[in-house]
């Protein structure tokens, strides 16, 4: 058994640097800056380190304290968690704050949201994945107001009863698994519930669960957040909330459903909730009018998407949503930094493609991959989830039908954009010229997503290995129970 | 004589590993160099005479296909996800190329001189031309189901790109396009998964297995999401809407090259996947519950109403793009037809027929194209006369037009007289109506075309017209002349057809130059248009040594409905051509399947309104109740059912 005790490192760093920040920003104005880029980074090489060593040796655990699994607080960490631990990482650094205005409260919320991230994807018992759980919800409600505009305060307000509610109901989905099973801790649960979770209790813990997380997660139909404060929150937390944040939802909740809830009631559930989602996401964003709410509402089309593919049983559907997940990680963020340009309606991209044409073939790049064109990386996240949902039930061919309407529904509203980028008003003024400076992110996401281009088949092995390392139940049980000391 | 036979041929000592190679990599670099090199003026020459070299690599190629060589390999494989991606060039798939490069190579040629000076934007459309060269290549050469997916994508994505270049209206008719083409490839991509899920595999071997394998419902999902989504792209019915405002408003010289083979790039999936893989037996065994019916028959029926409708649409039109872009689709009809009867008659006449109208329809488009340039429109109702002022226009466009409507001596009366005689030989007399009723609109409307812009009047504001210039007339005047020549000696076009005809297997159709003898009945082009030829000089003979004296008529001498009109009334009938068959028509113009294509639009408009109410934030917490409840009757019902 592997034992790390560094597996805490990624949590309590930036957790640290949140507390220590403020007092830093009070001693030096620019000093409060430079410290919160400086724990990201040290945040980042810890939790490097700790992925090489995981990806080298396998699956680790730690027990905090000495006090052993059912008991004690276990984190886990295997090369799925490390993959989204690094990944909020490099979220964190590319969208922190650009502006020069010394206030240290968003960078607290961001490093508190650092922590809270890595330790919800790293606990290895539901009570402490419900603790990062708030700790990162309130850290988002104090970033979505970050913008400091009236629309942003009511959008976040109405974002915190929504999500205070939700995280209720998952409460009482813990204390439901908690009455039937004693315990919490995501191994112990592993080993019982097949005896003591099977049939409608679990069920209905597993929905309570659900619907609490599902917030996070954009989960139909606890989303209704999202075009409101994707439309008035900073493009950078838009982009850390949408790209990274709603994932680490959906990998909690794909490891209840791995661990705690493997039956077919839980499955069919967050499939019926996936294929509304789809639905409900693409339809609504080819209604909408202006560029940030039709790529919010296309986020939560992408999730529903996901969801679907953690629904499917067994490695194939995890190697898939694996894939969808860090595949639409990489292009959200950098549409809503291409929207962020041009708030309002879509009628003001005209002309576009003139004042900025290479901003014009990004999105061009994008929205081709985002719809699953071959042969760029979306193309080859959507065909493992077709391979997925084809070997599967009836059902599945269902969802799949939808995913390739929901894509063609996509290809329109995306190039109806695009439409107006490249076409337009050939007379009088073209749309504003923009900074490339302001953009930087995006191109770098860009870049990535070609380069990932030539890098399908090492990415594939590497994310299969990933998914099947999640879905190896005994495994993992006995790495938490026993491997802590 | 032994020493001949013994002779080694030079394309034996060529590394045949490498033709497809060298074509593909040709293409490549001409792409990635005229994005970059596009701007300048020689950069259309450059790649017409790069479109030539390849048209020699691929004449090299066709030699060895048709000495015996059953593909050409690709050197390119990749391996993705534990699938293995391949390129291989049979026979097929080179028959295709070959009329790709070719339409290629005039459309880049007609560009380089003076239409394409005027251009704005002409060095992107170069690039984009040789960009969708590349792409068809690849599709071309596909060797398994994913890189046949892959290469319809990009065949797709290619011709949008290349759609949008006319601005304003070719932009609302390329997106129209990119809806259907994307709706196509996602039931492509559903089929190419499907066998996938019954055969863990995606070589065109597991095709068959798969077919063999699955359940009769299961083989009729497969057939219809291939038939659809190829469909698309050949614009068969119902899924044509898109086609010819999209062909029309791409700009001339693309257009040409678009309207001779974009669409046959859906015919060629459709041969590669219906009848060569799964063969015509098992789609001829595949029966419609409760009717005589079977897959293939009723593919053969959508074939014919593709066919007869697009051809009486085309007939109402008014502009002379748009007439042509809907005889395109009716055309693509023809094709289909051929092929499906699956004798080695219909095979051959259906793919010559490919052959054929690439020819005559680019060299129609580079007139209707001239006529443009020089006039300023293509609207029927605003041309007339032009015969006086751009005489070669008129030859290229006459010549087209007989070759549409299939009459001796173009080429495109043996492919559909091919296909005809073996819609005769096999025992379909309806579908054989079919085919003449689509002649006959045919035949009617290319009338109404060189009337419109060619006979009659000529209008006061084109008195000074020119002939359009050399480089211009020249491309379109030669394929005016393949038309011909293939026409007079079908033989040649036959032999190109033999070496497709062999990699879909089946008999081979014996020839000869001149044309076919069967035993029912055989056809000599070079008896037909000698005996025609032979006619019309005997008849020139006889007017001019028996008749009265000669008396030059002006053009502007009328005469109309009785009436005489002298010189300074200029009159020419254009409006409203055909008003008594237009009465007749006209109430099937209701357009049935606009109004389906409209509704599905408003369709997912007001799905779309709906969502967005439900989305209102002001319910969100009735929502989450809501979803609880109905959540724990659903879980609460699952553990109890079961």
């Amino acid at each position: 058994m592997n034992t790390v005790p560094q597996i805490i490192f990624p949590v309590a760093i930036p957790l640290i640097a949140a507390f220590l920040l403020p007092i830093a920003g009070r001693c030096h104005a620019g000093f409060g800056r430079i410290f919160g880029r400086a724990a990201v980074l040290v945040t980042f090489l810890a939790s490097a380190l700790l992925a090489w060593q995981v990806a080298g040796a396998g699956p680790a655990s730690s027990a905090m304290g000495g006090f052993k699994a059912p008991l004690g607080i276990v984190f886990y960490a295997d090369n799925l968690a490390m993959a989204f631990v690094l990944l909020l990482n490099i979220g964190v650094w590319l969208f922190w704050p650009s502006g020069d205005e010394d206030r240290s409260g968003p960078y607290t919320l961001l490093l508190t949201l650092l922590g809270g991230g890595a330790g919800l994807v790293l606990s290895g018992d539901l009570f402490n994945i419900f603790v990062f759980y708030e700790i990162v919800a309130v850290a988002s409600y104090g970033l979505a107001a970050s913008g400091g505009s009236a629309a942003g305060f009511g959008a976040s307000l109405r974002y915190l009863l929504l999500s205070a509610l939700g995280s209720s109901l998952a409460l009482m989905g813990i204390a439901l698994v908690y009455a039937a099973a004693g315990t919490l801790n995501l191994a112990d649960l592993a080993l019982l519930a097949p005896d003591v979770l099977r049939g409608p209790p679990g069920a209905a813990a597993f929905l309570l669960l659900l619907i609490g997380f599902g917030v996070k997660a954009e989960l139909f139909p606890v989303n209704s957040w999202v075009p409101e404060i994707y439309a008035s929150a900073p493009v950078r937390v838009t982009s850390l909330l949408a790209g990274i944040v709603s994932k680490l939802a959906l990998i909690v909740i794909l490891r209840f459903l791995v661990l705690v809830f493997p039956m077919p009631s839980a499955y069919g559930l967050l499939l019926t909730l996936g294929i509304l989602g789809v639905l409900a996401g693409e339809l609504a964003a080819y209604r909408a009018r202006d560029l940030n709410s039709t790529f919010a509402w296309s986020s939560i089309a992408q999730l529903g998407v996901i969801a679907i593919a953690f629904s499917i049983p067994g490695p194939a559907g995890i190697a898939a949503g694996i894939a969808l997940a860090l595949h639409h990680a990489v292009v959200k963020p950098a549409f809503f930094f291409i929207a962020d340009k041009w708030r309002g309606d879509v009628k003001l991209l005209s002309g576009g493609a003139r004042t900025s044409p290479l901003v014009a073939a990004l999105f061009v790049l994008l929205s081709l991959s985002i719809i699953g064109i071959p042969p760029l990386p979306g193309f080859w996240a959507k065909y493992l989830l077709l391979d997925a949902a084809f070997s599967s039930s009836p059902a599945y061919w269902l969802a799949a039908a939808v995913v390739l309407a929901g894509a063609v529904v996509e290809g329109a509203y995306l190039f109806r954009a695009a439409g107006f980028f490249y076409g337009g008003p050939q007379k009088g003024r073209g749309a504003a010229l923009f900074m490339p400076g302001e953009l930087v992110p995006a191109f770098v996401l860009g870049a990535v997503l070609l380069v990932a281009m030539f890098a399908i088949a090492p990415l594939g092995a590497y994310i299969t290995s990933m998914a099947v390392q999640a879905a190896d139940v005994p495994a993992i049980a006995a790495q938490i129970l026993l491997g802590g000391n | 004589m032994s020493l001949l036979l013994r002779r080694r041929f030079f394309w034996e000592e060529i590394d045949l590993m490498s033709l497809l190679d060298i074509l593909l990599l040709v293409a490549a670099l001409l792409a990635s160099g005229l994005f970059v090199l596009g701007r300048g003026s020689f950069a259309g020459w450059l790649a017409t005479v790069v479109y030539g070299l390849m048209l020699a690599v691929l004449a090299i190629a066709g030699l060895a296909l048709d000495s015996g060589v059953a593909f050409i390999p690709s050197a390119m494989s990749f391996e993705i996800l534990g699938r293995n991606l391949g390129w291989r060039l049979d026979g097929l798939g080179w028959f295709f190329a070959l009329l790709t490069v070719g339409a290629a190579f005039f459309a880049s040629w007609y560009g380089s001189g003076e239409w394409g000076r005027k251009q704005k934007r002409m060095g992107l459309q170069h690039a984009l031309l040789a960009l969708n060269v590349l792409a068809m290549l690849l599709l071309l050469s596909s060797g398994d189901l994913l890189s046949l997916f892959i290469g319809w994508e990009l065949v797709s994505w290619a011709a949008f790109a290349i759609m949008t270049q006319g601005g304003g209206p070719a932009v609302a008719a390329a997106y129209r396009y990119m809806i259907y083409a994307l709706a196509g490839a996602m039931a492509v991509f559903a089929a190419i998964m499907l066998v996938q899920n019954v055969t863990g595999g995606l070589g065109f071997a597991d095709l068959q297995t798969a077919i063999s394998a699955m359940s009769t419902a299961q083989v009729w999902v497969l057939f219809i999401l291939f038939a659809a989504g190829f469909g698309v792209k050949m614009a068969l019915m119902p899924f044509h809407l898109w086609q010819a405002p999209a062909y029309s408003e791409t700009p001339g010289a693309s257009s040409a090259f678009l309207n001779a083979v974009s669409a046959r790039m859906g015919l060629f999936a459709l041969i590669l996947v219906l009848v060569k893989l799964t063969g015509l037996e098992a789609l001829g065994s595949l029966a419609i519950p409760f009717t005589f019916m079977s897959a293939k028959s009723a593919l053969m029926w959508v074939a014919a109403i593709t066919m007869v409708v697009p051809t009486f649409i085309a007939l109402m039109q008014t502009d002379a793009r748009m007439l042509l872009t809907w005889h395109g689709i009716g055309q693509g009809g023809y094709m289909l037809l051929g092929v499906l009867v699956g004798t080695s008659l219909g095979t051959a006449g259906g793919l010559m027929h490919v052959f054929n109208y690439a020819t005559y329809q680019a060299a129609l488009f580079l007139a209707v194209t001239a006529v443009i340039h020089r006039a300023g429109t293509s609207d029927l109702d605003e041309l007339g006369g032009l015969i006086t002022r751009m005489p070669w226009t008129y030859v290229t466009l006459l010549m087209g037009i007989i070759g549409l409507a299939g009459l001796p001596p173009m080429n495109g009366f043996v492919s559909k007289w091919m296909i005809y005689k073996s819609l005769l030989d096999g025992g379909q007399p309806l579908l054989l109506i079919m085919a003449f009723a689509a002649t006959l609109g045919t035949i009617l409307s290319v009338y109404k075309l060189i009337h419109n812009i060619f006979l009659g009047q000529l209008r006061r504001e084109h008195q000074h017209l020119k002939e359009a210039p050399v480089s211009m007339v020249l491309p379109m005047l030669i394929l005016a002349g393949i038309g011909f020549v293939t026409g007079f000696m079908p033989g040649l076009a036959l032999n190109i057809t033999d070496i497709a005809q062999r990699a879909i297997g089946g008999d081979m159709l014996p020839h000869h130059l001149g044309g076919v003898t069967l035993a029912t009945g055989s056809l000599n082009m070079l008896w037909v248009v000698g005996v025609l030829i032979g006619a019309i000089g005997a008849g020139a003979l006889i007017f001019y040594l028996l008749g009265n004296r000669r008396y030059e008529v002006h053009q502007f001498d009328n005469y109309a409905g009785g009436h005489f009109l002298s010189a300074d009334i200029r009159y020419h009938f254009s409006h409203e051509f055909y008003p008594g068959l237009a009465r007749v028509i006209g109430p099937w113009y209701r357009g049935s399947i606009v109004r389906a294509e409209q509704g599905i639009g408003i369709l997912v408009n007001v799905a779309g309104d709906l969502w967005q109410a439900v989305f209102r934030v002001a319910y969100t917490p009735l929502y989450m109740l809501l979803v609880v409840v109905l959540g724990l009757v659903f879980t609460g019902s699952w553990g109890i059912v079961p």
